[in-house]
């Protein structure tokens, strides 16, 4: 357990209209949380292909949080329930390659909720911290 | 003389902002009068009404699009002080000031608040004597404190762009306005109207409104409620319907008190289910779409729901409060340790200054009298009046108005003032060798103060990708867009990285900038520098690195970027109308007389539907004039045509151009190419399988018994009605909206000849003014008996009478009555055949009722105000539904709905063409990919996407597309992708972001 490690990284992909909008409602609220995550935004989580979550863990990515809209509120009526599938074959895969399927996480966040948000990337952070660092940021994968 | 084009709106009711809205698309400018001196000062209805207790959209997304554009004005501080002229002509003399901060070039970087030396001490907490006021959507506001503010200037001085002024003049300004517009916002009742409810005086009696207001920064969460003395959790709560126990007079109950009661009730008890939650109605009035639902649900989960006639309310040890009731003619009382009380509306305060202003004259209730048939007319030519202002309304009907009197309003004006800018002209970058410019904003040097921007450029120059690193002062002013501009092009860039701040607000000014410098938008990239770093990190270092990696990840991405032009469709102009009934015909006569070819489709041989056999309703509107008027009109109107006898027997096409064949009887098809489709097609009477209904002649439905009474077949005799058979049950879980005024209704005719009637009744479902009947019919001697949900009345058949016993729960006592005839209100049902007929043909759902479901004109309590500002009018992709189609209503209703529907299609048909809802970011083929697998068309949410039947390839409507990207990843050969988000750029900007 290392709990030292202050330079993590996290991948978020969020959604447009929910979780990157209560990022973006953290942000005007001058909210404070932890500088590890790093955002990729896409137009709803049904953009998210298992791909990209493994490509983050074997670059070296720590954690990798996804954020769409609540159930039954996605923009695009069910994107989210698309996302969720595909987040569970990636953790499928992740495993099955060697992966820690607990780095990756799916959290709905809708866009009023900015305190949420900071909360949910100080958690996540947190528990990435007691992973510690991901080993394939040491290791060589082909 | 030629007509004013300037449509002058004095108030900002969400009826206000919609028209503002409306007439900004059609290119009509608006001059919007705020009492306020901020935004919300005045408060309009969502804030303080809806139990969503953050959703501002409606009033902000129209100022964001047209402030900008300038086609909208918005005066603060402002007061209407004459009106002159006529229709077509008005002048109108207005003092206003202007607001402090001007929020359209305001960029919230707190420099004057750095600035300001005054601090003052507020709620127990320290600030400055300009200071921000909590969110306004995604929008912060500064104000001064008038009062503690030493007019030193050090703010004027210290604000970058000028947006501040401390001391605006209080100005008399002139203006021409085509037509008036009466929005002011609805009046909330104060101390003076609850203060037999304690509030003001018993401490935790709170409003719904002071709790939506408490939340507005955090949603409704755990901690929105709690108790004003201690601030802890209250362990049980009562939420009480004012209107329902105050004095008659006082306060109306707006359309969704009791909806917006249960709301509230369940939305505790899923936070925190050991709550103990009362609700105190007189009736549980819940006519809207899942209303009864709600109710439903809040049962299951234990709210208690009491009713009661008499209500007080007192405060007990412990700072509780103690409310005594009398149900069923029991005295009862409970102590709770907070109560909410859900209030309704006072007539508006504003009348009487309006109408020596305006010359609109107030009804008996003291609301705006507004012309019969009309939902927004007034007596004077020209005004308008709309929203609450009329009648006490909630969200969704307020929100509906704004459409209704689009085309009467627009007959006031001249030709259309507001021309769209042409779009700069964009240089072909194609065959340039990729060159990309990071342009970093300092927000006009205060980005500067938290954060080291020197050093980010420098670090950033050697990336790389990066061909170019500058720092801009901004691009949100128009000074400052067109600086950055010519930064980017004299810099020879040919891909943008713009490190800006929220693309929330200013989007689209950060397009435009990419744009003047002549670089189609797909070429950029904006990152949120002052959201996703210098607001929300504190560590120098670690802000210096994660903004250096979206900056690296950025340009990684603009690589492989590729400009694209944005995509349009044609846009048809003609309108089919399905169902020839009121609201059919009604959409018809509009859109017809706005010009526009209506195609209108009857299943019968003749027109009128439903509304022909119902001679008046319960206000006493002459239906049967309406409607030969209304026949007469689209008989005379050459833009119409009617098919009767007519069905639709298949759809094909999209929005803007669908392809319909219309087939007759006697076999012949007719092909159309309607732009949009309105349905119309109604409901059904239900007819019951109780109470001996269709054995026993005396035993007859509501409006069957309409009938007999207009035929003057009912002259003696006892009458009794049970409300409510067969609905409002698990089975059929709907209230028919029009059985109680319809029972009212038959009921005062029938007194009016002496004849006894007796009602025995759930929940009298009167809202609004329609309660008056209620009190009406009770002084001219119709007895009401109510029963429980649970126990509904007995009858027994006999030759000489029918004998019904009832348990009336109001005093508990069983009681028999004998009757000759008995009438049942059985209400509505949905045309269950039809509407999946066309729920297949165009694709859209229907609701666990089985009418339609259909977003745009969404009824249930939130959504309507969420889902009906979506980005663009077309959410129900072209197809509207209206009337009793849609879920059941009264006549008056069906038509005002038909005319939103028909307003909202004046606004989209005049287009001629549109662009894909996202403009330019749109999925695409890769034909060479495609194997016409068909798994893209499976997952669209939109139906944007096809498999052409010849070439066996999936093809995109770019119209439909909202560039979700399920398409993408569902697609097994990569064939499919987004312009701006192609897998190889996604997975570029993964590596960015790990680089550092």
């Amino acid at each position: 357990m290392a709990n030292n490690e202050t330079d993590i990284k996290i991948v978020a992909f969020l959604c447009n209209w929910c979780t990157f909008t209560a990022a973006d409602l953290a942000g005007t609220s001058r909210l404070k949380y932890a500088p590890n995550i790093r955002i990729v935004k896409v137009m709803c989580s049904s953009r998210i292909e298992p791909v990209f979550i493994l490509k983050a863990l074997l670059d070296g990515a720590d954690g990798v949080l996804i954020g769409g809209c609540a159930p039954g509120d996605c923009h695009y009526s069910k994107g989210n329930f698309y996302a969720r599938r595909k987040i569970a074959l990636a953790k499928t895969l992740a495993e099955s390659a060697g992966l820690d399927s607990d780095r990756i996480r799916l959290s709905w966040i809708p866009a009023s909720e900015g305190p949420k948000f900071a909360h949910v990337v100080n958690e996540f952070t947190e528990h990435i911290k007691n992973l510690g660092y991901n080993p394939a940021r040491r290791e060589v994968y082909i | 003389m030629s007509k004013a084009s300037t449509v002058l709106i004095y108030g900002t009711n969400l009826s206000g902002y919609r028209i503002a809205y409306a007439l900004g698309k059609m290119g009509y400018k608006t001059v919007m009068l705020n009492r306020g001196a901020y935004v919300d000062e005045v408060r309009n209805q969502v804030l303080s009404q809806l139990p969503f207790d953050l959703c501002w959209a409606c009033a902000y997304a129209p100022q964001r699009l047209f402030v900008g554009l300038g086609a909208m004005q918005i005066m603060y501080n402002a007061e209407l002080l004459e009106l002159k002229g006529e229709a077509g002509n008005f002048t109108a003399k207005i003092r206003k000031r202007d607001a402090f901060v001007n929020n359209y070039i305001c960029t919230e970087c707190e420099k004057c608040v750095d600035a300001c030396p005054v601090t003052v001490e507020k709620d127990g907490k320290k600030q400055k004597a300009i200071s921000m006021m909590p969110k306004m959507f995604w929008e912060n506001i500064f104000l001064i404190d008038e009062e503690n503010c030493t007019q030193c200037g050090e703010c004027e001085t210290a604000c970058p762009t000028g947006a501040l002024k401390i001391n605006p003049p209080v100005e008399e300004v002139e203006i021409e306005a085509g037509a008036v517009i009466l929005a002011p916002e609805f009046d909330e009742p104060g101390e003076a109207e609850l203060s037999h409810f304690g509030w003001g005086s018993i401490p935790n009696v709170v409003k719904s409104s002071d709790i939506a207001r408490a939340a507005l920064a955090t949603n409704f969460t755990g901690d929105s409620f709690k108790r004003p003395s201690d601030g802890k959790l209250p362990q049980s709560i009562a939420i009480i319907v004012t209107p329902h126990f105050n004095e008659k007079g006082i306060e109306y109950e707006n359309c969704n008190a009791s909806a917006q009661a249960v709301y509230r009730a369940n939305k505790i008890k899923e936070m925190h289910p050991d709550i103990d939650v009362s609700l105190f109605c007189r009736d549980y009035k819940c006519y809207g779409k899942g209303h009864c639902r709600m109710y439903e649900q809040a049962k299951d989960s234990g709210v208690q729901i009491i009713r009661t006639e008499k209500l007080a309310l007192s405060a007990a040890n412990g700072e509780k409060n103690k409310i005594s009731f009398k149900p069923g003619g029991t005295n009862d009382e409970k102590t709770v340790d907070m109560t909410i009380l859900i209030t309704g509306q006072r007539p508006p305060t504003t009348m009487e200054r309006l109408s020596k202003v305006c010359g609109v004259t107030a009804e008996s209730h003291g609301f705006c009298n507004i012309m019969p048939f009309s939902s927004a007319k007034t007596e004077v030519d020209g005004i308008f009046a709309v929203g609450e202002f009329t009648s006490p309304k909630g969200n969704p009907e307020t929100i509906w108005e704004g459409y209704g009197p689009l085309r009467e309003i627009t007959s006031w004006l001249g030709g259309k003032s507001v021309e769209k800018p042409k779009p700069p002209v964009l240089r072909d970058v194609s065959y340039e060798k990729t060159r990309t410019g990071v342009f970093i904003c300092s927000c006009f040097g205060t980005f500067s103060d938290k954060m080291d921007l020197e050093s980010l450029a420098n670090r950033v120059k050697n990336f790389p990708h990066v061909a170019h690193a500058e720092i801009i002062n901004g691009c949100c002013t128009p000074s400052s867009i067109q600086e950055t501009a010519a930064k980017i092009k004299e810099s020879g860039v040919n891909r943008v990285v713009l490190a800006v701040c929220t693309p929330t607000q200013k989007m689209m000014k950060f397009r435009k900038t990419v744009m003047m410098a002549g670089l189609n938008p797909l070429l950029s990239e904006f990152l949120r520098l002052r959201e996703d770093v210098i607001q929300v990190h504190t560590d120098p270092a670690k802000m210096g690195d994660k903004a250096a990696a979206m900056i690296y990840a950025a340009a990684a991405k603009l690589k492989t970027a590729r400009a694209m032009p944005t995509l349009m469709d044609h846009m048809g102009a003609t309108v089919l109308i399905i169902g020839g009934g009121a609201s059919g015909l009604e959409a018809a006569r509009y859109l017809g007389a706005a010009g526009y070819d209506v195609q209108v489709a009857e299943k019968t041989d003749h027109i009128g539907g439903m509304a022909d056999i119902l001679p008046i309703d319960l206000e006493g509107h002459e239906i049967q004039k309406y409607m030969t008027q209304l026949v007469d009109d689209i008989a005379k109107d050459t833009h119409i045509t009617v098919y009767t006898n007519t069905t639709v027997s298949d759809v094909s096409g999209y929005a803007g151009n669908f392809h319909v064949r219309l087939e007759t009887k006697d076999g012949e098809t007719v092909v159309i190419d309607p732009a949009l489709v309105i349905i119309a097609t109604g409901a059904l009477e239900s007819k019951p399988d109780l109470y001996n209904y269709g054995k026993d002649e005396r035993v007859m439905t509501q409006l069957e018994f309409e009938q007999k009474l207009a035929n003057k077949q009912i002259t003696s005799g006892h009458v009794a009605m049970i409300q409510c058979v067969g609905s409002r049950n698990p089975k059929k879980s709907y209230c028919s909206r029009v059985c109680c005024s319809a029972a009212l209704k038959n009921a005062l005719i029938l007194r009016e000849q002496n004849i006894d009637v007796t009602i025995c009744y759930r929940d009298m479902n009167t809202y609004g003014f329609k309660d008056d009947y209620f009190q009406t019919a009770m002084k001219k001697g119709v007895s009401f008996l109510r029963f429980d949900e649970n126990q509904y009345p007995e009858l027994e058949a006999s030759d000489d009478a029918l004998k019904i016993k009832i348990n009336d729960i109001s005093d508990g006592k069983e009681k028999n009555i004998s009757a000759d005839y008995l009438i049942l209100s059985t209400g509505m049902e949905p045309d269950r055949e039809n509407n999946e007929a066309f729920s297949k043909l165009f694709d859209l759902n229907l609701d666990d009722d089985g009418f339609f479901d259909v977003e745009s004109c969404a009824c249930p309590y939130e959504d309507a105000s969420k889902r009906i500002m979506k980005p663009f009018e077309l959410s129900s992709n072209g197809v509207f539904v209206v009337g009793c189609a849609h879920s059941p209503r009264s006549f008056m209703e069906s038509v005002m709905m038909a005319r939103q529907a028909a307003g909202k299609a004046m606004v989209i048909l005049p287009a001629a063409k549109m662009p894909p809802p996202n403009a330019m970011y749109v999925s695409e083929v890769d034909v060479s990919k495609c194997t016409g697998c068909g798994l893209c068309v499976d997952v669209c949410p939109y139906h944007a996407r096809e498999i052409d039947p010849i070439r066996k390839v999936a093809v995109v409507r770019p119209f439909l597309c909202d560039s979700c990207g399920a398409c993408v990843v569902a697609c097994p050969s990569s064939a499919a992708f987004l312009r701006d988000q192609r897998e190889d750029q996604l997975i570029r900007s993964i590596d960015g972001l790990l680089a550092i």
